[in-house]
């Protein structure tokens, strides 16, 4: 059984289509990047799978569970976490008690002292920064932040929507850094939207390729780096 | 005669932080400017007296001892609130600020009618813990009990709701949720159980103001919420809204403005201090549109 | 004509449309009704001359307003200082300026220059209120209707205070109140035509992008609020005269509910709206009015308490935002359509 299955899913905004009829399925453990243009509606399908929209028609699964129709909280605490695009982080609250939001969904509360402490070690700025408030952070901590956040949760699957953007490159490869590493420890099922194909190829995975809100391509990140598919994807069919 | 300034305008104060911390709770959890608010006091304060429309009221619940009516009534409050939530606000979730404020006050319409069939439209006289009237002697000034009371009462709520939005669970959600409810659902906080929560919070401060109010005036008036609601708004957007630490001190400014106000005024001018007080604070906006005591980094939330 | 003109020609429809409905509303209440319902029915197109004038600024801003009962009540007032007996006012109000306390004038002027007042009244006041965010702006409104209130409460040498005025001339008929109707509606579809009117419906519906595009909101809003206002003056000057007597608390809290349920049952988001949820309500409140005073069914009697019909009110205009948030006519405004108004004129695209 797949971790995550997408089933004809279509996502509109009044009479605007953002996701078109799209399926594919996620193994559990695997890392999938989705790539695509502007607009492509990748932001779209993460919000649609985290439950914040609405899906027009189509259906969502988690293990076998459908999620479509849920409301966010009830998806989350099936094991789903997000990373949203923009960080979200709370601003007024201290680092600590961002990490802390989440944790009210999980039942094994006696392991989250030791999350917490694990994720200070993966992430040691958090840790000397924890009483500080989380607005004052820059914006790679803020995307640590984000991302510790949603571990805190103990997800068994995580969205994770642009993570390089507004980062410095060198900011980027230490959060990618940390995200297959937290990977590997944890046996997540990771989803990541990285508009840099090139970034994806360089971290490794599966991607899918989103273009006017359809899936034009599917395969190894890496040999999709250089493939014209990926102009194609971009700047639509060259001539013959 | 300074000090017992300071008391009048720490007392007077005081009410008005409560009364802003009820409306700022729910503003920032559901971006809901609760116009019944006033009538959520008001309905507390007859929660009090048998329900009848003669014109002298028999003490109910109120006249059951201070340990059992304090937390009772509270309940009432929070019990009105979470009742109207339920029934007026979940349904409306998904409409505008706009048209939630526009709800509230037709619920406020309601409240205030339902109490004015059921308990008549005359003010009633009643009379709670009438011995704290007597004036003690404190630091060379005649206070009267009630006052220092009420001082001790308000600071005793808002260190226990301080301590309950740092230290508690709920507390931490809805600090969180304030700030961006959408995220706060993705990681799991339940809206309902938060919203409810806030509403709760909200009604049980509703009945604290509906209590001390009683005791000072000793008159149970269907439109005595009415006043300290609007005071309570004011002070919501003086101290920016959705802002509780600004609501709690915008409340406190107001009290000081208005007991300074009624000491400075001359004699033929008092009757208007409340116009003179909605003046000076339409002035500060026009100065500080974001509000008194907002933080130069607090986006607008409206 | 192209299809364009013919349906800016159809759009100019609606005020005509609103007026003739009006019209037959009149006539209907005049052949068929007693004195009660004429007294209804003038109180209807009063109702409709305030909420026409409240939509000019609400319905055009989207910030809703609890101030307008205020340019009501000063409206009233003026009306009343300058059209009462000099002896009357010597004996009510003996702190009125020598030139009002001698002025007899007619009561035409007197209601254009209660309108004007209050929109003067707006102008300051709105300078200031309006420079704030949509909610802040409306709990600011809040906070003016209250102050206007407790002046008028207190400036007894002046205002009376909480006891009434009384004699005002009672020359309000339905008709009267058809033609101030009237000239509302049509100065309403004319400011919502006008390139103001269109700049503020461009702040409602999209605040950001309508202020990259460089639209001044604050002086649009300002603008209507104005104009907005001097209906509301106007409208309390008429309700001074079809009672014959005003008092603070006439033009409080219940007038601003009753202003609000109105719009938001018609719905605020057009012209139409505003008049139709004034004649839907109006008839609802004249109901249970009576239902309030008693009637005899059989040989019962029946009786609603006082206050059943706030609640009652109060109730419906929470079930119209729950089930139709966007009101009775959801926006839409009665229009003929472009077709007939083309007429032969054959229609091109």
């Amino acid at each position: 059984m797949s971790k995550l299955g997408i089933f004809d899913l279509s996502v509109r905004y009044g009479k605007l289509t953002a996701v078109n009829n799209i399926s594919f399925t996620v193994a559990e453990g695997e890392r999938v990047f989705i790539s695509g243009p502007n607009g492509a509606g990748k932001s779209s399908l993460l919000a649609a799978i985290a439950g914040e929209v609405r899906a027009a028609h189509g259906r969502i699964e988690m293990d076998g569970d459908i999620l479509s129709g849920r409301v966010p909280e009830a998806i989350a605490r099936r094991g789903l976490s997000m990373v949203p695009e923009g960080r979200r982080i709370f601003r007024a609250l201290s680092v600590q008690e961002n990490l802390m939001v989440g944790v009210g969904l999980r039942r094994d509360k006696t392991a989250v002292p030791d999350d917490l402490e694990a994720i200070y070690a993966a992430f040691p700025i958090l840790g000397t920064r924890r009483h500080a408030n989380a607005g004052a952070l820059s914006g790679g901590q803020q995307q640590m932040l984000a991302i510790g956040r949603a571990l805190m949760t103990n997800p068994k699957l995580m969205l994770v929507d642009e993570p390089s953007l507004g980062l410095a490159p060198r900011v980027v490869d230490e959060v990618y850094d940390r995200l297959c590493s937290l990977q590997a420890q944890r046996g997540l099922t990771l989803v990541i939207v990285e508009q840099s194909s090139a970034r994806a190829g360089r971290v490794g995975g599966r991607m899918l390729l989103l273009r006017g809100g359809q899936i034009v391509a599917d395969g190894d990140a890496a040999s999709f780096a250089a493939d014209d598919l990926l102009k194609e994807a971009y700047f639509g069919k060259a001539a013959p | 005669m300074t000090l017992q300034l300071v008391f009048d305008a720490l007392s007077l104060g005081g009410i008005y932080a409560i009364a802003a911390l009820g409306i700022a709770l729910i503003f920032g959890v559901m971006k809901l400017v609760n116009f019944a608010h006033g009538q959520f006091i008001a309905f507390a304060v007859f929660a009090l007296i048998v329900p009848s429309t003669d014109a002298v009221a028999v003490m109910g619940l109120g006249a059951a001892p201070a340990l059992v009516l304090v937390p009772a009534l509270l309940a009432v409050g929070a019990g009105l609130a979470v009742a109207s939530e339920y029934l007026v606000f979940r349904p409306l979730r998904n409409v505008s600020p706009v048209a939630l404020m526009v709800a509230s006050f037709a619920l406020g319409v309601v409240i205030q009618n339902a109490l004015l069939v059921i308990y008549g439209g005359r003010p009633k006289a009643i009379s709670l813990w009438p011995e704290l009237g007597k004036p003690v002697r404190l630091l060379g000034a005649e206070v009267p009990m009630l006052q220092i009371m009420v001082i001790c009462a308000v600071l005793l709520v808002l260190a226990l709701l301080a301590i309950m939005l740092k230290r508690s669970r709920v507390g931490l959600e809805m600090r969180a949720a304030a700030e961006d409810f959408g995220m706060a659902r993705l990681l799991g906080v339940r809206a309902n159980a938060v919203i409810a929560g806030a509403f709760a919070l909200s009604g049980a401060l509703a009945a604290t103001v509906a209590l001390v109010l009683v005791a000072q005036t000793g008159v149970a008036d269907v439109r005595m919420g009415g006043q300290i609601m609007l005071i309570a708004f004011i002070a919501t957007v003086v101290g920016g809204m959705g802002s509780l630490p600004g609501a709690v001190a915008a409340g406190f400014a107001i009290g000081a403005v208005s007991v300074a106000l009624q000491a400075v005024l001359p004699i033929e001018a008092r009757p208007f201090r409340d116009a003179f007080l909605y003046g000076l604070v339409i002035l500060v906006l026009l100065l500080r549109p974001q509000g008194l005591f907002a933080s130069a980094s607090a986006k607008p939330r409206v | 004509m192209t299809e364009h003109q013919a349906r800016k020609l159809a759009s100019l429809t609606t005020p005509l449309l609103l007026i003739a409905l009006l019209t037959a509303f009149v006539l209907l209440i005049d052949a068929f009704g007693d004195r009660s319902l004429g007294r209804m029915a003038a109180e209807t197109l009063i109702r409709v001359t305030l909420v026409v004038g409240f939509w000019i600024f609400a319905g055009n801003s989207g910030v809703i307003s609890f101030g307008h009962a205020a340019f009501a009540c000063v409206g009233a007032y003026v009306s009343a200082w300058m059209t009462l007996k000099p002896a009357m006012k010597s004996l009510l109000l003996p702190g009125l300026p020598d030139w009002v306390a001698q002025a007899e004038w007619h009561v035409l002027p007197a209601a254009v220059v209660a309108g004007v007042m209050a929109a003067l009244l707006a102008l300051a006041t709105g300078a200031a209120i309006l420079r704030l965010s949509g909610i802040a702006a409306s709990i600011a409104t809040f906070a003016f209707l209250a102050m206007v209130n407790t002046i008028w409460a207190n400036w007894t040498p002046v205002t009376g205070g909480t006891s009434s005025v009384v004699g005002l001339a009672r020359y309000v008929t339905p008709w009267v109140g058809l033609g101030w109707a009237s000239v509302a509606i049509v100065v309403a579809a004319i400011y919502g035509a006008s390139a103001s009117g269109l700049a503020l419906r461009a702040t409602r519906e999209d605040e950001v992008a309508a202020s990259a595009s460089g639209i001044d909101r604050y002086r649009h809003r300002l603008a209507a609020f104005t104009v907005s206002a001097f209906f509301c003056g106007v409208g309390g000057a008429l309700m001074g005269h079809l009672i014959g007597v005003i008092n603070p608390d006439g033009f409080y809290l219940s007038l601003t509910f009753l202003m609000l349920a109105m719009l938001v049952v018609g719905g605020i988001g057009s012209l139409s709206g505003a008049v139709v949820g004034v004649l839907v309500v109006s008839i609802a409140v004249e109901g249970l009015v009576r239902l309030e005073k008693g009637v005899t069914l059989g040989a019962t009697q029946f009786a609603l308490p006082a206050g059943s019909q706030e609640i009652l009110i109060g109730l419906a205009m929470i079930f119209v935002l729950i089930f139709r948030s966007a009101g009775l006519l959801a926006g839409r405004d009665l229009i003929l359509p472009a077709a007939w108004v083309a007429g032969r004129a054959k229609t091109t695209k």
